[in-house]
């Protein structure tokens, strides 16, 4: 018994790089198992050829994959943190920046940054990225798995029926959303529901408003964002249903042919691809009246948790999954976008006109401020107030006045 | 003796065990945190706070929204779910072809679980893609799709309507069954007396269902305003917190917002409303039996 130990040991530290060795000796005693936690949002989407491959590389390794629903995110994230608390929770998850202050708060993250410095895998990311992945403490506890940038979906059809460009300012989309409301369709699918945040950062965090203290109730703030909340009340070019509508109906309503523009990532291209064709394209969300631009960077990373007692093993599964063609064929999985420099000079998942849109939105990439906050703004206090304000109830100020208060006290 | 003295609780001891495994203690530990500053991120800082928590409670506008969302929840569903509960009830109690059927189909509603039935009105309600509205502007009952899950007003109808389809079997089965247990003695000698249909409902039926009726008005008046899955599915408490129930409200405060000190807070105002309607229930039933 103890020979074959000492075996498995061998070849295992054999097999890893040598910063890596102390690590590996610990996991390779005896075969471990790593309990990972994911989400994609297509329930048909199995990563079981991934990890089929991943076991036959490290023989020493068995990967428990649990899929978590999504629920927003927010159902994610409650089930995340509620199993980290009661000692049950995975050694390894997806995780996303907003989760990033709580999980740190929480004292539940791993640095990474010995094993990210080690890592052969770390040049085929790019320096912006692992940039953005640093922690606001100068530590690294996430890598890269998947990214997402949002841009604005448009009608090609109806745009060229109008005879206008598709739009890169705010007066240019506030024109064709005009000329595209009629009848049974509105020039902009607004989503009020959950995840709506992010077309209001789009149009107020980029046309005058900032996420600094005082920045939210600033005169040109206000206006900013009432500008926004008058697409809907006073323009009349979102549906009447934009209040509560969420993903899958602003998805749906382009898809019936009932908006002609809405906001979302490359990871609808492809449906959207196939319900219209041609007659669909994407470009960079518009730029505001100082030329500045809001586009929210959708993250997907991977983390290890302090309380895992498989921490190696747990690296080196996601960092396989952040490798070139594991990464590649990860993000066909989840419809979104390889991290890696290599996978990307291939990338042909999705048509090119929804890549272009995504590489072209990069310089207006964004997130929320990383801060215990941000959770319940997204969550909670962003839709009740901003659908009070559509339907009248509260004014677009009293709204503003009402995100201040939640992140500057 | 003694042996004899102890069987009962002996029987009643695997019962008695997950009541407090399950229910005390969940309980308990709830009242425990509305005492303490209990937030999911922060694990290692839970101090007492005293009655900060339901201070606050009482002092957040939404609360107070949430209670009256909360009334008129209870009132307006359990309402009418028990008069159409009622009117299915004395149909099925009469003879008729397929009947059997017809009493077996009628429990589909309450069998399907909640997550089901407010995904099903959701999509029947959708603006752009419901039945509802198609069917009304094909029939000219509509001269504009109505955005009914986004319009306070609807909003609040709409998830009455969805409970009030999925709750009013229920009251019909229950009914039912106290229907068939009146003697039917009692509606021969009305018959003979003279008795109209009418009389007979008021003067037969109702006091031989009473007992029924207020037991089963009791015990859904408690489930329909501690339920709150259609209301999630549905509405998530929107449009703003036109829909946001009092359980909905605490929640969402220890789900989404991870505070679970006030969400227990408000967990235990609901527990101690309720156990007033109980109390008062169980008072005018020793008051009747006296």
């Amino acid at each position: 018994m103890k020979r074959r130990s000492f075996l498995a040991g061998s070849a295992a530290a054999a097999s890893v790089p040598l910063a890596a060795v102390p690590l590996s000796r610990a996991h390779a005693a005896r075969p471990v198992t790593v309990r990972w936690w994911y989400h994609f949002d297509d329930p048909k989407a199995t990563p079981a050829a991934l990890i089929a491959d991943f076991e036959k590389k490290n023989p020493d390794i068995k990967i428990q994959a649990e899929s978590i629903p999504w629920g927003g995110g927010g159902d994610y994230d409650t089930r995340l943190y509620t199993a980290l608390i009661a000692g049950n929770g995975p050694d390894t998850a997806m995780v996303k920046f907003e989760n990033m202050p709580r999980l740190i708060d929480m004292q539940a993250l791993r640095p990474l940054d010995k094993e990210i410095a080690a890592w052969d895998g770390r040049a085929d990311i790019s320096e912006d990225l692992w940039k953005l992945h640093r922690a606001p403490n100068g530590k690294q506890y996430y890598i890269p798995l998947q990214y997402v940038i949002l841009y604005l979906y448009v009608r090609q059809d109806w745009m060229d029926k109008a005879k206008l460009p598709l739009p890169t300012n705010f007066g240019q989309f506030l024109t064709a959303a005009k000329a595209m409301t009629g009848g049974d369709h509105w020039g902009f699918g607004l989503r009020g529901g959950p995840g709506g945040h992010d077309f209001w950062c789009t149009f107020v965090l980029a046309g005058g408003a900032s996420m600094t203290k005082g920045g939210l109730v600033t005169p040109a703030a206000f206006k900013a964002n009432r500008w926004f909340i008058d697409l809907f009340r006073t323009q009349k070019v979102c549906p009447p249903s934009a209040p509560t509508d969420g993903f899958v109906q602003t998805i749906a309503n382009m898809k019936a042919g009932r908006t002609g523009m809405t906001i979302h990532h490359i990871g609808s291209a492809n449906e959207l691809a196939a319900a219209l064709g041609d007659r669909i394209t994407a470009v960079p969300v518009p730029r505001g009246p100082t030329g500045e631009g809001w586009a929210t960077y959708g993250d997907g990373s991977s983390a290890v948790f302090s309380a895992s007692k498989n921490p190696e093993a747990a690296w080196k599964w996601i960092s396989y999954l952040s490798t070139a063609e594991p990464n590649v064929a990860f993000n066909k999985l989840s419809g979104q976008v390889t991290v890696t420099i290599s996978g990307a000079k291939s990338w042909d998942v999705q048509p090119k006109r929804f890549i272009e849109a995504t590489t072209a939105s990069l310089p207006y990439a964004h997130v929320l401020p990383s801060v215990p906050q941000t959770a319940d703004f997204t969550r909670t206090v962003w839709p009740q107030n901003t659908q009070k304000a559509l339907l009248g109830e509260i004014s677009p100020d009293a709204m503003m006045r009402a995100f201040e208060k939640l992140y500057f006290g | 003796m003694r042996r004899e003295a102890l069987a009962p609780w002996l029987f009643l001891a695997p019962a008695l065990a997950a009541t407090g495994l399950l229910v005390l203690l969940p309980v308990l530990q709830s009242v425990w945190m509305s005492f303490h500053h209990v937030v999911l991120f922060e694990p290692q800082h839970q101090p007492f706070v005293g009655l900060a928590n339901y201070v606050a409670s009482l002092q957040d506008p939404v609360f107070w929204s949430s209670l009256w969302n909360s009334i008129l929840w209870v009132v307006s569903a359990v309402s009418l779910q028990f008069l159409l509960g009622l009117g299915t009830a004395l149909l099925l109690n009469r003879s008729f072809a397929w009947r059997g059927i017809a009493r077996a189909l009628i429990v589909v509603p309450w069998a399907l679980p909640s997550v089901i039935i407010g995904l099903i009105w959701t999509w029947m309600l959708d603006f752009n893609l419901g039945v509802l509205n198609d069917l009304g502007m094909r029939f000219g009952l509509l001269a504009h799709p109505v955005p009914w899950l986004a319009q306070p007003n609807t909003a609040f109808a709409a998830v009455v309507l969805a409970l009030i389809w999925q709750g009013f079997p229920f009251f019909a089965v229950t009914l039912l069954a106290g229907l068939q247990a009146i003697p039917a003695e009692l509606y021969e000698a009305a018959s003979i007396d003279g008795a109209s249909p009418l009389h007979k409902f008021i003067h037969v039926t109702l006091p031989g269902l009473a007992s029924v009726i207020s037991t089963s008005l009791l015990l859904r008046m408690i489930w329909v305003a501690n339920s709150l899955d259609l209301i999630l599915v549905m509405t998530n408490g929107g449009p703003g917190t036109a829909t946001q129930t009092l359980p909905l409200h605490a929640f969402l405060t220890a789900w989404s917002g991870g505070d679970y000190g006030q969400g227990s807070a408000l967990a235990v105002i609901l527990t101690l409303l309720l156990l007033g309607v109980v109390v008062l229930r169980v008072w005018r039933a020793r008051e009747e039996f006296a």
